[in-house]
């Protein structure tokens, strides 16, 4: 048989792993570092232990206002990426239209585009045609670049659904309505729940829309974060920071519990 | 023809969305590079074309961001190709290291390398203790510090990438690749990196256009002296508010993304669809 790999390099792809790893993941260690520390400024390795900037990050105004903000808009987002990317998934995946491919390439789009040009051109339009931006123009915003999200997952399912149990249905008599309710939505749930994850956490984490269509009264946890590091920051940035990845955390797990982690790769 | 109905009524509200609230904003933000006092104009373009400054960003963009899509090939090939051939519950291991960075907020992240890179921080005294830097050398706002938090924040995309790629590589041309007597090495170099090649091209384009138009990290880890296009862009728009100047460096950023992408769709659509 062929000897597998010569040890040395097993050594060495071992010793790769190890600080590729370590790499990846130090900005995040860093930060959840910070925010535990007793110390009054930012700094790692932490001195002490202290929860007391969790504390401090709770009782802030701002970063509250903010949470609740970025919450009020991740949770439009998803609702309306499920709905409108949810219903144009099932159309593009039938074929039956004209164009099918054109509105699949045109749904996807804005994965390609470069969120600041995309940034910008919504900035413009929306000052032009409604003067000061808001809570809608943000939810619009964020809607478009987590839209291709959910199309995406949808389509994977679809296609791999039977295609005939439609047409069972149909012979069997059911309804337009109720083909789509008892056949198509349980066969597309697991793309609509993936797809309603991402569009959650691409909202929620989302700073350079955020940060075009924002004012002293619109402005999500991201903007506020990043406000703080352009200033000064202290560990209550970090300790709020740690709470987004921990938001993170728990959404990867539940991606892996619906889809399986695998299929997002 | 009534499910045509069906579909067109399924469809339109996505539709709608994408014409008015994706579409419209791009066309005004070109018409808006084009306008004059007067009338349309191209002052815009040749302002930021004639001015050493602002092709010095442009230039500093693509440098580092070429920088930035070699240094994740280097880095992300390898990483894909472990992960591609070692059991399922390492691989699984391997792609959540990948993937978690990858879903956590931008900011949060150049948060954490402004720690490692301050003054005090790890690497600058690391870079200190190797001899490499002078007292109180740190690596923040150098092009360095972007270098080394972009290819972070960018690795993910290269890794998938790749990594897509090479699972859906058989692996008995290896084997066979071996029984003919091909070292470990010489079959990595002419089996499996020429079958990775779609995924390298794709992950490099996508590394590419993603660090060329990235603001967040590049802005707090360069700071204010070391501008990339997106910086100067936001800083048109917010601090000098002369968007139609703005618009120009948007137009300018898109027609180079646009430019590279064509191969990419190219390579996506025609490698990796099965």
């Amino acid at each position: 048989m062929v000897n597998r790999v010569p040890w040395w390099l097993g050594v060495l792809a071992v010793l790769f792993l190890v600080l590729t790893t370590v790499y990846l993941l130090a900005p995040l260690v860093v930060v959840v570092g910070v925010s535990v520390s007793e110390s009054q400024f930012v700094a790692f390795p932490p001195t002490g232990f202290s929860l007391r900037w969790y504390g401090e990050a709770l009782t802030s105004d701002a970063f509250l206002s903010a949470a609740w903000l970025s919450l009020r808009v991740a949770v439009l987002v998803t609702l309306s990426t499920v709905v409108v990317g949810g219903m144009a998934a099932v159309a593009i995946h039938r074929r039956k239209l004209p164009g099918a491919s054109v509105m699949e390439a045109l749904f996807l789009s804005p994965l390609v585009l470069p969120t600041i040009i995309y940034a910008v051109g919504m900035l413009m339009l929306w000052s032009q045609l409604f003067g000061p931006v808001s809570l809608l123009a943000l939810w619009v915003g964020h809607t478009v670049i987590a839209l291709p999200y959910v199309v995406r997952t949808t389509l994977a399912v679809l296609s791999r659904a039977d295609p005939f149990l439609e047409e069972a249905a149909a012979t069997m008599g059911a309804g337009r309505i109720a083909r789509l309710r008892h056949i198509v939505l349980p066969q597309a749930a697991p793309g609509l729940a993936a797809g309603a994850f991402f569009a959650f956490n691409i909202s929620f984490d989302e700073a350079v829309v955020a940060l075009f269509l924002r004012n002293p009264n619109l402005t999500t946890l991201p903007v506020q974060i990043y406000g703080r590091l352009e200033f000064s920051p202290d560990p209550s940035v970090a300790a709020v920071s740690t709470v987004m990845i921990a938001i993170t955390v728990g959404l990867i797990v539940v991606i892996d519990r619906v889809i399986g982690i695998k299929s997002v790769a | 023809m009534n499910t045509r109905l069906e579909d067109s009524a399924l469809v339109l509200p996505g539709l709608l969305l994408v014409a008015f609230a994706f579409l419209l904003p791009i066309a005004q933000m070109i018409g808006l590079s084009v306008q004059g006092e007067t009338g349309p104009t191209l002052a815009h373009f040749t302002r930021f074309l004639g001015d050493p400054y602002h092709l010095g960003v442009l230039w500093r963009t693509v440098r580092l961001s070429l920088l930035i899509t070699l240094i994740c090939v280097a880095i992300g090939f390898p990483y894909a190709y472990i992960a591609a051939r070692v059991g399922p519950r390492l691989r699984l291991w391997l792609v959540l290291i990948v993937v978690l960075p990858l879903m956590t907020s931008v900011v949060v992240r150049t948060f954490g390398w402004m720690v490692l890179l301050s003054r005090n921080g790890l690497v600058s005294e690391a870079v200190r203790e190797l001899g490499l830097g002078r007292r109180n050398y740190q690596v923040m706002q150098t092009e360095a510090a972007i270098v080394i938090g972009m290819v972070q924040v960018l690795l993910p995309f290269m890794t998938l990438s790749i990594l897509g790629v090479i699972t859906k590589i058989d692996t008995r041309l290896e084997e066979a690749a071996r029984t003919m007597g091909a070292s470990f090495l010489g079959t990595l170099r002419t089996v499996v990196l020429p079958l990775a090649m779609p995924g390298i091209v794709a992950g490099s384009l996508l590394v590419f256009t993603l660090s060329a138009s990235s603001f967040v990290t590049p802005n707090l880890l360069g700071g204010a002296r070391i501008q990339m296009l997106a910086s100067s862009i936001y800083r048109s728009m917010t601090q000098t508010l002369d968007w139609p100047f703005a618009a120009a460096q948007a137009v300018i950023l898109f027609v180079g993304v646009f430019l590279v992408l064509i191969p990419y769709v190219r390579v996506a659509s025609g490698g990796d669809r099965g």
